[in-house]
C-alpha cells in the first residue's frame, strides 16, 4: 500500500442478481491527481462510484483511503475520510437554497452541538457566520455567489450541476468524484467546467475521479483514464495511450 | 445597487419578546377579567394543545418528509404520565405543573426513542402501519393496565388545581415553537431538512441520516407528549379512547391543510379546525363531511396546504417595509441629483 496514493482499489466487484455490473476493478489515483474513467452507457461507471462512497456493498473486492481499508464502512463515514461525489442524476435538496445546500455539505464541519444550537450560544453564532462566508467562498469558484438565496432546485440545469461540485467540497473531501459533470451543458459551459475542475484540483490540492462517456472531453484534462466496457477495466494509461488501444477504439465504435 | 437594510439580531429578538410578552400578559388578564366566556376560554386552551401536537408532528411530515400515524400514541403516553405524577401532587402548585409537564415529554421522548429505531428503518406506507399498530397498542395497553391508569373508566384528575390554564398552555405553546424554529435554523435542523429532499445525497454529505431521523422522532415525541399533559389538566377525567387512530388523523389534517413544512400554516389551521365544529355544532352530523370537503377541495386547489411552505417572520416583513422606505427615498435622491 503506497502512502501516496489518495484511492486504492484492489479487485472490485458487485453481482446484481446474476448480472455482474463490474468485475475486477483495479486503480491506484495518488494524492492530486485528474483521473478520467470512461466507458460507453451501461459499461457500470457510476456502479463503481457506488461502490467506493459505499451506497452499495462490493461483493468483492477492497477500497483503500489513504491506506484505510473501507470496509465496515458506511456512506457517512466514507464521506468523513475524504470521498466526496456528484451524482448523474442530479441528486440536490431542491426545496433548500444553494446557501443550505451547501451548508449540508458543511455540516461536520460546522460542528455545534443541539444545546449550541437552541440556546443560540456564540459558538452556534460563530460557526454559523464562518460557515456561510465558507459557502461565498466556495461558490465564487463559479461565480455562483449571488444565487444563495435562489431554491436550488428552480436553478438552470448547468448551475445545478456546479452546485453539487460546490456542495461536494463544502465536505473538505481528499478526492472528489464527478459523475458525468458536463452532461447537459453546451460545449462553452463545458470548457469553463473543465478549466474549473483543474482549478479546484490546484487549488484544493485534492485529487479527482471523473466520469466522462464522451472520451475527447477528458483527454485535455486528465493525466490518466481508465477504460470500462461491461464491468471490466479493458485499459489504463495515458490519454495517448487509451487513444490509440485498439480494445478501447473497438468498445467505443462497437457501442 | 444598495445596501439592504438587516435588523440586527439582538434587535429582532427584543421585538419578539416585546410581542410575545404583550400578547400573553394581555390575553391573560382579559381572561382573568372575565372578558371571555368560559367555553370560548376553553376552545382557545384546546387550540393552544392542538397547535403544539401539529407543530410537532410537522416536524416528522413536513421536515423529515415521513408519514408516521401514532401521534396520539405519544399524547397518551404523556397525557398518563403525567396525570399519574399530579396524582401524587407533594410540590408546590407550579413546580408540581412544570414537573409533570417535563416528565410527560421525556416519557413520551423515551417511548418515542423505542419506536423510532426500529420503525425509521421502514419508509412510506410501512412506517405509517407500524407507527399507527403503536398508537393502538398504547391505547389497549392504557385500558389494560388498570392498577395504573384506572383503565376504561378514566383516570380522574385531582381537582385542587387548575393545571392547563391560558397561560400555561400558552408559555408552552410559545417555547415550542421557538424550540423548534431554533432547531430548524440550525445544521442540525438543515440536516433533518436534507434527509427529505434526498437521503442519499444527504448520506453523502456526511450527514448521519440515522441519528437525525430518530433524533426527529425523538423530539416531536417529546412534544407530544407535553401536549398530552396539557390535554389530562384541561379535563376531569382521563379516558383512553380518546387517543384514538381518529385522533392521530386529526392531527394529521391540521398539518397537511396548513402545509407541510410550514410551522405558521401548522398553528394557523389549528386554530381553525379546532374552532370549526364549534362554529357547526347546529351542522353537527355534517361535519366530518365537511371537514373532508375541505381537505379533499384543498388537495384539488392547494395541494401545498393553506401555507405552503411559508413561514411568518415579523421581522422579516419589517425589514420588507424598511427597505421599501429606503429605496423610495433613494429613489427621489437620485432624482435630484
Ligand atoms: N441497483 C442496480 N440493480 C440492478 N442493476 C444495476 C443496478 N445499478 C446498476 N445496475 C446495472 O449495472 C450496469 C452498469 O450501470 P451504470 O453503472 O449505471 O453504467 P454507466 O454509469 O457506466 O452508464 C447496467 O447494466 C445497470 O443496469
Ligand atoms: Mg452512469
Amino acid at each position: 500500500m503506497q502512502k501516496s496514493n489518495v484511492l486504492e482499489c484492489v479487485g472490485l466487484g458487485i453481482d446484481f442478481g446474476g448480472l455482474t455490473a463490474v468485475n475486477d476493478f483495479n486503480i491506484e489515483i495518488g494524492t492530486t491527481d485528474i483521473y478520467g474513467l470512461i466507458g460507453p452507457n451501461g459499461a457500470g461507471k457510476t456502479t463503481v462510484f457506488n461502490l467506493l462512497t459505499k451506497v452499495y456493498k462490493p461483493t468483492r473486492g477492497s477500497v483503500f483511503v489513504n491506506g484505510v481499508d473501507t470496509k465496515n464502512l458506511n456512506t457517512v463515514k466514507a464521506n468523513k475520510l475524504g470521498l466526496a461525489r456528484t451524482f448523474q442524476n442530479i441528486r440536490l435538496f431542491q426545496n433548500m437554497t444553494v446557501q443550505e445546500n451547501v451548508m449540508v455539505g458543511l455540516h461536520n464541519e460546522i460542528g455545534y452541538n443541539l444545546a449550541s444550537a437552541i440556546f443560540r450560544l456564540p459558538s452556534y453564532w460563530r460557526a454559523e457566520k464562518k460557515a456561510k462566508e465558507r459557502v461565498c467562498d466556495l461558490l465564487s469558484i463559479f461565480g455562483m455567489q449571488d444565487m444563495i438565496e435562489h431554491k436550488a432546485g428552480s436553478l438552470p440545469y448547468g448551475s445545478q450541476r456546479r452546485l453539487e461540485i460546490v456542495r461536494a467540497l463544502a465536505t473538505s473531501p481528499k478526492i472528489l468524484l464527478l459523475d458525468e459533470p458536463a452532461a447537459g451543458m453546451n460545449p462553452a459551459e463545458t470548457d469553463e467546467l473543465m478549466k474549473n475542475i483543474q482549478l479546484i484540483n490546484e487549488k484544493f490540492k485534492i485529487a479527482v475521479l471523473l466520469i466522462e462517456h464522451d472520451m475527447k472531453l477528458v483527454m485535455g484534462i486528465c493525466e490518466k483514464l481508465a477504460v470500462l466496457n461491461y464491468g471490466m477495466l479493458i485499459a489504463k494509461g495515458t490519454p495517448a495511450e487509451i487513444q490509440s488501444n485498439p480494445a478501447v477504439i473497438e468498445a467505443y465504435l462497437g457501442a | 445597487m444598495q445596501k439592504k437594510f438587516v435588523i440586527p439580531v439582538p434587535v429582532r429578538y427584543a421585538i419578539n419578546t416585546v410581542l410575545i410578552a404583550f400578547f400573553l400578559i394581555a390575553a391573560n388578564s382579559m381572561i382573568q377579567g372575565g372578558g371571555l366566556g368560559r367555553a370560548q376560554t376553553a376552545i382557545i386552551i384546546q387550540i393552544g394543545y392542538f397547535i403544539i401536537l401539529a407543530v410537532s408532528l410537522n416536524i416528522i411530515t413536513g421536515y423529515l418528509g415521513q408519514l408516521p400515524l401514532g401521534h396520539a400514541g405519544f399524547m397518551a403516553v404523556g397525557a398518563y404520565a403525567a396525570a399519574i405524577f399530579w396524582r401524587y401532587h407533594f410540590l408546590p402548585d407550579t413546580a408540581n405543573i412544570i414537573a409533570g409537564l417535563i416528565i410527560a415529554g421525556v416519557v413520551a421522548g423515551l417511548f418515542g426513542l423505542l419506536i423510532g429505531i426500529p420503525a425509521l428503518r421502514f419508509k412510506g406506507d410501512y412506517l405509517a402501519i407500524i407507527t399507527l399498530g403503536f398508537g393502538e397498542i398504547i391505547r389497549v395497553l392504557i385500558v389494560n393496565l388498570d392498577w395504573l391508569t384506572n383503565g376504561a373508566r378514566g383516570l380522574q384528575m385531582p381537582r385542587s388545581v387548575r393545571y392547563s390554564s391560558f397561560l400555561v398552555v400558552y408559555i408552552c405553546v410559545i417555547l415550542t415553537c421557538i424550540f423548534i424554529h431554533v432547531i430548524m435554523k440550525s445544521r442540525h435542523g438543515r440536516a433533518i431538512l436534507s434527509i427529505r429532499d434526498n437521503e442519499i445525497a444527504a448520506e453523502s454529505c456526511g450527514v448521519n441520516t440515522v441519528y437525525y431521523k430518530v433524533a426527529a422522532f425523538v423530539i416531536s415525541a417529546f412534544l407530544a407528549g407535553i401536549a398530552g399533559a396539557l390535554y389530562a389538566g384541561n379535563f376531569a377525567v382521563l379516558i383512553p379512547s380518546e387517543f384514538d387512530f381518529m385522533m392521530s388523523i386529526n392531527i394529521l389534517m391540521i398539518v397537511v391543510l396548513g402545509g407541510l413544512g410550514s410551522m405558521f400554516g401548522s398553528v394557523v389551521a389549528a386554530a381553525v379546525l379546532t374552532y370549526l365544529p364549534f362554529l357547526l355544532v347546529p351542522l353537527a352530523e355534517y361535519r366530518m363531511i365537511i371537514f373532508s370537503l375541505m381537505l379533499i377541495l384543498m388537495m384539488i386547489f392547494k395541494p401545498s396546504g393553506l401555507m405552503g411552505s411559508y413561514d411568518f417572520s415579523l421581522s422579516r416583513i419589517l425589514e420588507k417595509i424598511i427597505n421599501f422606505v429606503i429605496s423610495k427615498k433613494g429613489g427621489k435622491n437620485d432624482a435630484k441629483v
